[in-house]
């Protein structure tokens, strides 16, 4: 059964959370939740590797709500937010035919530059491409032990599957 | 913490937005409240204080305490394996919190008619219900070795918590010798509450294989490990999901 997704996504200093509200069938706008601080600039950590309380931004173009119900076999894109990982920000773009993803990609990245996180992004980001689409074909609810890159994946992900209206 | 938090929420027909919405913002602020008292990132949040000797335990806001002595239970039961008055810098309950916390907002969501509510902090997950009667969530395991791929896949009551070395942003020390260390290459443990999960999930990525004789008469705590050379252990009563004939479409 597909469950239409509400994404919120707001800026806290340290933690962010995304809040998926999965409902059937109604579609329900929630924007954002108040108290939500305002959104910070992208920071880039000043070194590699460690687990920094940095800030987390949300979503700069919130994912419409209500869209068009997916026909079967029309490929369609999209692009979720703008999110910060530990290394910066990056946005994913997926395409879907019906209700499959048939691509998963990223759609901009801005890492600093550094050696280090560029390494871990190049190793990692093809791992996550992966990893959303062997998600769909195990019918998972999440994933336990993802690294910190993935969520910020995720979030990407999860608002741009929801602007066409799935998951 | 340093975290992100992805919290879903699947309920039944009929179900008003306004309560959902209500209990999503009690969640975030639990979330948030933990952040600012046991942040060690933030130089004034009362656990900095508290590790730099500026204040005692007893003028640290409540929870302080709470923590700190259930921290103390799962390093009882883990056999002393996971510690967080063993870590360099000073006592750090981060590896408690994380999952303490999302806990805590995993009950805000629980108030009303829902089938099932999931909170993800970074790959550490809580859950309550299922995507409906009869449908248990589903969760996949990271595999350490190729992360294109899913290690298994467990039938989730409760919650289940992963620790690695692969994992970048955890750092696992060995209380005893007080030095980085992993036994395994990944250590994950399901049971009934997040917090004392990964606390062991710790404990046993540290200890090794030795450490499912822990987990073995823990009631509720099952414990799967992947070692270094690929083989895999579990406890008794690992929840592995069934296998589905082919994936739905």
């Amino acid at each position: 059964m597909k469950r239409a997704p509400i994404v919120i996504m707001g800026t806290v200093a340290g933690l962010v959370g995304t809040l998926t509200f999965h409902t059937t069938p109604a579609h329900l706008s929630l924007g954002t939740l108040p108290g939500t601080s305002a959104s910070q600039p992208p920071t880039v950590p000043g070194s590699g590797g460690s687990s920094h309380g940095h800030s987390t931004s949300g979503s700069s173009s919130p994912p419409k709500q209500g869209s068009a119900k997916p026909q079967p076999g029309t490929t369609r894109t999209a692009v979720g937010p703008a999110v910060n990982y530990n290394f910066g920000v990056l946005s994913v773009k997926v395409t879907v035919s019906g209700t499959r993803i048939t691509k998963v990609g990223i759609a901009s990245i801005n890492d600093g530059g550094m050696y280090r996180s560029q390494s871990i992004d190049q190793q990692a980001i093809p791992v996550l491409e992966q990893e959303a689409m062997q998600a769909q074909s195990a019918n998972i609810q999440g994933v336990s032990g993802a690294s910190y890159t993935s969520a910020g994946f995720a979030a990407s992900l999860q608002a741009a599957l929801h602007s066409l209206g799935l998951r | 913490m340093g975290t992100v938090v992805t919290i879903d929420v699947y309920t039944t027909d009929g179900m008003a937005g306004a309560d959902v919405r209500r209990q999503l913002a009690s969640a975030r602020a639990i979330l948030q409240g933990a952040d600012a008292v046991f942040s060690t990132w933030k130089p004034q949040s009362p656990m900095s204080r508290l590790r730099r000797g500026e204040i005692t335990c007893a003028q640290a806001p409540a929870e302080v305490a709470e923590v700190l002595e259930r921290c103390a239970v799962a390093r009882e039961l883990s056999g002393g394996w996971f510690d967080p008055w063993a870590m360099p810098g000073g006592i750090d309950p981060t590896g408690y919190v994380k999952g303490w916390a999302a806990q805590k907002a995993l009950a805000a969501l629980c108030a009303s008619e829902i089938s099932g509510a999931i909170v993800n902090a970074a790959g550490d997950i809580a859950s309550v219900g299922g995507l409906g009667p009869g449908k248990p969530f589903r969760i996949g395991i990271a595999e350490p070795f190729s992360p294109r791929r899913l290690a298994a896949v467990v039938e989730l009551t409760g919650a289940i918590a992963t620790s690695g070395t692969y994992e970048r942003g955890k750092h696992l020390i060995d209380p005893h010798s007080r030095r980085p260390a992993a036994r395994v290459a990944s250590a994950s443990v399901t049971g009934p509450g997040l917090g004392l999960a990964d606390a062991l999930a710790t404990a046993v990525a540290v200890a090794g294989q030795s450490g499912l004789d822990l987990i073995e008469p823990l009631d509720g705590y099952e414990a799967l490990i992947i070692a270094f050379d690929g083989t895999r252990h579990w406890t008794e009563h690992f929840p592995f999901a069934p296998r589905e004939a082919s994936p739905p479409s």
